[in-house]
């Protein structure tokens, strides 16, 4: 296991896209973070401040407004793309066969991808979410404390759902052997295909009726994980609690990596 | 150093057998030569032999399967891709990282990169490398951890002449060293200077295995060649012998099913002069072709002689 893990650790930091990907996750972040506190600070100081306004206002800022539920993270969705390559370079490449003769058990190789970069996109979206929240602080000192308890735990979810995201990106791949096709999907899934999917359940007559169904969509679910402005009478309420958002989110990427798994072990390199 | 024993090797595609019932022994000490026709299963069966393909059978070296190794290089080193490297991870990079799962060091990385001739490009992307690079750095990556077994798929694809005698002379030196080279190549002629034995197989099942002189000498191609004014008569008193003869131009006879010393001495005991008499060894490729013919999965049409027709 160790030297599976070793080798994922040279990999990873041994390919460019690394680099640019963890750069550009960082630099969106807390770029977004720096323009949305720098354009609070200027409408609190010429507008004024209202109670309402200081809800989760520091999450929000701290997680790009991804915990305000309606927008994905910017950050946690550039960062999934490294799980995408973890696999589609074994594929594209043809490194799967170098790598497993280099390593020769396969649930020790498939363990380290997941390990490592779970490790590494949990470390980038945590110190993205930190830097984020010092520029938070300088720009609204005046208003609110940023680094709350609430604060706190929306980071802690908000990493947990990157790892996830990730390990959902990287068994997806896995499963297709399509780096093109994962990216794509990544991508078109929350965006477009279940945007689509909560329109049809909004307008269609018979579907109507049942909409609130919708809440299971794996990726509205996920982005309850860490929404601080709706609140939630249940787990798996309607709205669904983070902990039911967590669980439904968690639960898909876990089935695919189960797939993702068993393929790997019986299908030819 | 180590035995390889295949046995029962057997893989299918949709039904199709690309390998069937596959059995041989790798000899260290040897290079031995993995032949067969496009698509006859050498590569299918090279994946097998390391785990990577599933399918019927076992490998073991000296015992073990590959599973069962632990750091897998320093037994046996593999080469089965023509470029196995992501094309932006520079050179050195690429071992340092197999090299890591092996625990194996950076001088050695090193001195696997100066072997192969690669030093000056250890730090360039392979992107920009040709063919006969990539297959370089494909070997460096199978000797990183000095295994006593390797395993090359068509390693001399892509290189140059120089390229490719630099291989044999290496292979060959490393089978001196006691290890178990098992290589596959379509070049005959390279194959027959650098193999001791030969494994030859077609549509997936073994045609021949055993050393290449016995594989050649075994083939129809080989000749005793006759030139005597006394064509007919001498023809006349070889079939007597049990030789088969063909008259090839006039005053020329092709005989085989007959050792040249006894042709010599039939010529003398009888009295008929002979102007020439030689013996005509056949290639490794014509005992190649000799013995996979109708063993092919792809078959060419002959346009030379539609068109002449």
């Amino acid at each position: 296991m160790r030297a599976a893990f070793a080798y994922e650790w040279v990999r990873i930091r041994t390919i460019r896209s690394t680099w640019w990907l963890t750069g550009l996750a960082v630099v969106f972040g807390v770029g977004i973070s720096t323009l949305i506190s720098w354009a609070i600070h200027h409408d609190f100081s010429t507008t004024g401040v209202t109670a309402g306004d200081l809800d989760g206002l520091a999450p929000a800022v701290v997680t790009q407004l991804a915990a305000t539920g309606h927008v994905p993270s910017v950050a946690c969705f550039i960062l999934a793309i490294l799980g995408i390559f973890a696999w589609g370079h074994e594929y594209r490449h043809g490194m799967i066969r170098a790598s497993l003769t280099a390593l020769n058990s396969r649930p020790a190789l498939w363990t380290a991808k997941y390990v490592v970069i779970g490790a590494w996109v949990a470390t980038v979206a945590l110190l993205t979410m930190l830097l984020s929240g010092v520029v938070a602080g300088i720009f609204l000192h005046d208003w609110v404390t940023v680094f709350t308890a609430q604060t706190w735990g929306v980071i802690g979810r908000q990493v947990l759902y990157g790892v996830l995201l990730a390990w959902l990106a990287m068994a997806f791949t896995s499963v297709t052997r399509s780096q093109a096709f994962a990216l794509v999907s990544i991508f078109l899934w929350p965006l477009l295909i279940e945007t689509l999917i909560v329109v049809f359940f909004q307008f269609v007559p018979g579907l109507r009726d049942h909409d609130e169904i919708v809440r299971f969509l794996p990726f509205r679910a996920g982005s309850r994980m860490v929404d601080v402005l709706t609140a939630s009478a249940s787990t798996f309420g309607d709205p669904l609690s983070a902990l039911g958002g967590t669980i439904v989110f968690g639960g898909l990427a876990v089935a695919v990596m189960v797939a993702s798994y068993v393929l790997f072990g019986r299908r030819d390199a | 150093m180590a035995t390889i024993a295949a046995r029962g090797l057997g893989k299918s595609y949709g039904g199709k057998a690309a390998v069937a019932d596959l059995s041989f022994d790798v000899q260290p000490g040897s290079v031995t030569g993995f032949l067969g026709p496009n698509g006859a299963g050498k590569s299918t069966t090279m994946r097998l032999m390391l785990g990577l393909d599933n399918g019927a059978g076992s490998t073991t070296y000296d015992g073990r399967p590959f599973s069962e190794l632990r750091q897998p290089m320093r037994h046996v080193g593999a080469l089965l891709e023509a470029k196995p490297f992501h094309p932006t991870r520079k050179a050195r990079n690429h071992l340092r990282m197999l090299a890591a799962a092996n625990g194996i060091s950076l001088k050695r990385v090193d001195e696997v990169l100066e072997l192969v001739g690669l030093t000056e490009v250890a730090r360039a992307k392979p992107k920009g490398f040709s063919m006969g690079m990539g297959q370089r750095l494909g070997l460096a990556a199978a000797l990183l951890g000095e295994p006593h077994t390797l395993i090359l798929d068509e390693p001399a694809n892509g290189l140059d002449p120089q390229g490719i005698q630099w291989m044999r002379l290496f292979l060959r030196s490393l089978a001196a060293e006691g290890r178990s080279i098992f290589v596959s190549s379509h070049l005959l002629s390279e194959m027959a200077l650098m193999a001791d034995h030969l494994v030859v197989i077609g549509k997936g099942r073994l045609i021949a295995t055993g050393p290449v002189e016995e594989f050649v000498s075994g083939s129809g191609a080989n000749a005793v060649i006759v030139r005597t004014p006394d064509a007919s008569a001498f023809a006349e008193l070889l079939v007597g012998r049990g030789a088969q003869v063909t008259p090839s131009e006039p005053g020329l006879l092709t005989v085989t099913g007959v050792a040249l010393d006894a042709v010599g001495d039939l010529a003398f005991d009888h009295g008929i002069r002979l102007h020439e008499l030689s013996a005509k060894v056949a290639t490794l490729e014509e005992a190649f072709l000799e013995r996979t013919a109708g063993a092919e999965e792809f078959q060419a049409h002959d346009t030379v002689g539609r068109s002449a027709s």
